[in-house]
């Protein structure tokens, strides 16, 4: 009898779990379950579609139904998984009762923080995340003329920046002083906000939601903040991430301060022949080890992929993370990894920093935009410990990855001071701005030595 | 729905006012802009108590009190990478 292995989620950690336990042991019967219509498309793109930059959202699919079933694979759509009997090795699946399974994986993501205020009832409330929902979503911000988006996480930066390019008069609340301020600093985010003032956004920071206000057909009219009323037609609710672990916790599997699983490197709960991956995990951090919950879909795919493998009898080990991270945001693109000087600051770590305004390109070559790189280190070693950016997109994303890297292979400032980088006037500077940064934090440290 | 307990506590609130202190010495120290000032026994206690007697501890030990806390953390990972001799 071929093994059966049952995932709960068709997000991007149920389906590398699926792929991960088929490449494993290619004769397992795999099942996965998805409370949505849909598997196999990508959410990160709604904002894109909503901000007209991405034309429609059939883009988005990135498989059909059928490949699954050629896969091998057999995804339950629109089905609720209810219950998880760890002892009995089996799920509760509404519709279908009682199914038995060798192995599970837990897959079942995150949810937007409850606001916690009234009115969380009224409709015009928009919660980003399901595909068919967005298309829906999509017609009435074409019919909308003034938003108010809730919180500036990294969703929120998006959904403004989309707003904004659709024309609709958008306002930001954050209880924070700055945006992005859970995790980055605000000289990075200053920029972002300047463009977003020019884009027409109006922000109100230092601002605390207190209640969303209704009409008299149940309908959205305006928020109510520690500052004032907002009116607004729609209100896009882009709180932090919360792990969905209801399942998990009504079965006993044991779960950390973040709220989610533990897991260990090869993303096996506390339960015999449970795994679980994605943002209903936790993983620590490479560097403070204080474990870290909702990082991003493709931390959640590589975690599935290690998921699946061991629940399929291989082996693969998932690491502690350096979580690399970039969004646009504005008019700039902003990024980092493992951690800036605001999130350095509260875990009082000690840290010298080197700073560079570059280039993206040869000064004189048509298209070169500004890079600003903040990386902080270790004092002592120098050992690069976080890094910062914001610039005109360019590269960004490229920083990103491999400073994450430098980190996690304990580069030193004086490693990247003398760093080779590539020089072609159309695509990089002589100056490499990292190089410039690391030379001017080695400097830095010698003046406090 | 996130977990609660005494752990999910400590760590949610910790982590959002700590937050908020370093947002006002980064204020104070650069010039950025500040949050607004605590309002109420619960935030005067997180950031005029908690904040700065966590300030005064030593890294390794806030760093073995966060250790101490359940978590992923006290399970099996692989040791940091560490830089290899060269290839060739
Ligand atoms: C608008 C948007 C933009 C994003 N942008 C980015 C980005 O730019 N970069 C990036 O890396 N990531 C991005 N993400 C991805 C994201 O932030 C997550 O990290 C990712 O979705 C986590 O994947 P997951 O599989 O763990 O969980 P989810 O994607 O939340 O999937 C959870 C799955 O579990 C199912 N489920 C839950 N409970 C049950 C149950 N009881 N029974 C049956 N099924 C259940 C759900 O139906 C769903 O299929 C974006 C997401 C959204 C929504």
């Amino acid at each position: 009898m071929p093994r059966k292995t049952v995932i709960i989620g068709g997000g991007a950690a149920g389906l590398g779990s699926a792929g991960g336990v088929k490449a494993a042991d290619p004769t397992a019967d795999v099942v996965v379950y998805t409370e949505n219509e849909d598997v196999a498309y990508s959410p990160c793109g709604i904002p894109y579609v909503h901000g007209g930059e991405i034309p429609d959202f059939e883009r988005l699919f990135l498989a059909g139904k059928q490949a699954y079933v050629d896969a091998g694979i057999d995804v339950h759509y629109e089905t609720a998984v209810t219950a998880i009997d760890t002892a009995a090795k089996t799920v509760t699946v509404a519709g279908e009762g009682a199914v038995a399974y060798d192995q599970l994986i837990i897959a079942t993501g995150w949810n937007y923080a409850d606001p916690g205020v009234p009115g969380g009832e009224l409709s015009g409330l928009y919660y980003v995340k399901n595909i068919r929902r967005a298309m829906e979503w999509d017609k009435v911000i074409s019919e909308t003329k003034s938003a108010v988006v809730v919180e500036a996480g990294p969703l929120g930066l998006e959904m403004v920046t989309a707003l904004a390019h659709r024309g609709v008069e958008t306002h930001l609340i954050d209880p924070n002083p700055y945006a992005l301020a859970m995790m980055a600093d605000p000289d990075i985010m200053k920029p972002v906000e300047d463009s977003w003032r020019e884009l027409g956004v109006h922000l109100h920071f230092n601002t605390t939601l207190e209640a969303f206000l209704g009409d008299d057909d149940g309908k959205v009219r305006a928020v109510q903040t520690s500052g004032g009323e907002i009116a607004a037609d729609l209100v896009v609710i882009s709180t932090h991430k919360t792990p969905e672990n209801s399942l998990a916790k009504a079965a006993g599997i044991k779960l950390g301060s973040t709220g989610a699983i533990i897991v260990d490197e090869r993303m096996k709960t506390s339960a015999p022949d449970v795994w679980a991956a994605g943002d209903v995990v936790e993983i620590p951090h490479g560097l403070t080890r204080t474990p870290l919950q909702g990082l991003t879909g493709s931390h959640a795919y590589a975690q599935g992929k290690t998921a699946g493998t061991n629940a399929g009898g291989g082996d693969r080990a998932y690491r502690a993370v350096y979580v690399p991270w970039g969004t646009p945001a504005g008019k700039w693109v902003i990024g980092g990894a493992s951690f800036g000087e605001a999130t350095a600051t509260a875990l009082g770590i000690p840290y010298v920093k080197g700073e560079a305004q570059g280039i993206s390109r040869a000064r004189y070559y048509p298209g070169v935009q500004p890079v600003r790189v903040k990386l902080l280190a270790e004092p002592g070693t120098l050992r690069l410990i976080g890094a910062q950016m914001v610039g005109g997109g360019e590269g960004i994303k490229e920083r990103a990855d491999f400073l994450a890297q430098a980190i996690r292979f304990g580069m030193t400032l004086h490693d990247l001071s003398t760093m080779e980088n590539v020089y072609s006037p159309a695509i990089g500077a002589l100056n490499e701005p990292i190089v410039v940064a690391a030379t001017n934090g080695v400097a830095e440290s010698k003046k406090k030595a | 729905m996130a977990g609660t307990g005494f752990f999910g506590w400590l760590r949610s609130n910790s982590e959002h006012y700590l937050l908020i202190a370093a947002h006002q010495k980064l204020a104070k120290e650069q010039g950025s802009p500040a949050p607004r000032p605590p309002k109420g026994a619960k935030e005067i206690f997180w950031l005029k108590v908690f904040a700065p007697t966590y300030a005064v501890l030593p890294w390794p030990l806030r760093s073995r009190i966060m250790r101490a806390m359940p978590g992923s953390h006290r399970q099996t990972w692989a040791a940091p990478p560490r830089s290899q001799g060269p290839a060739v």
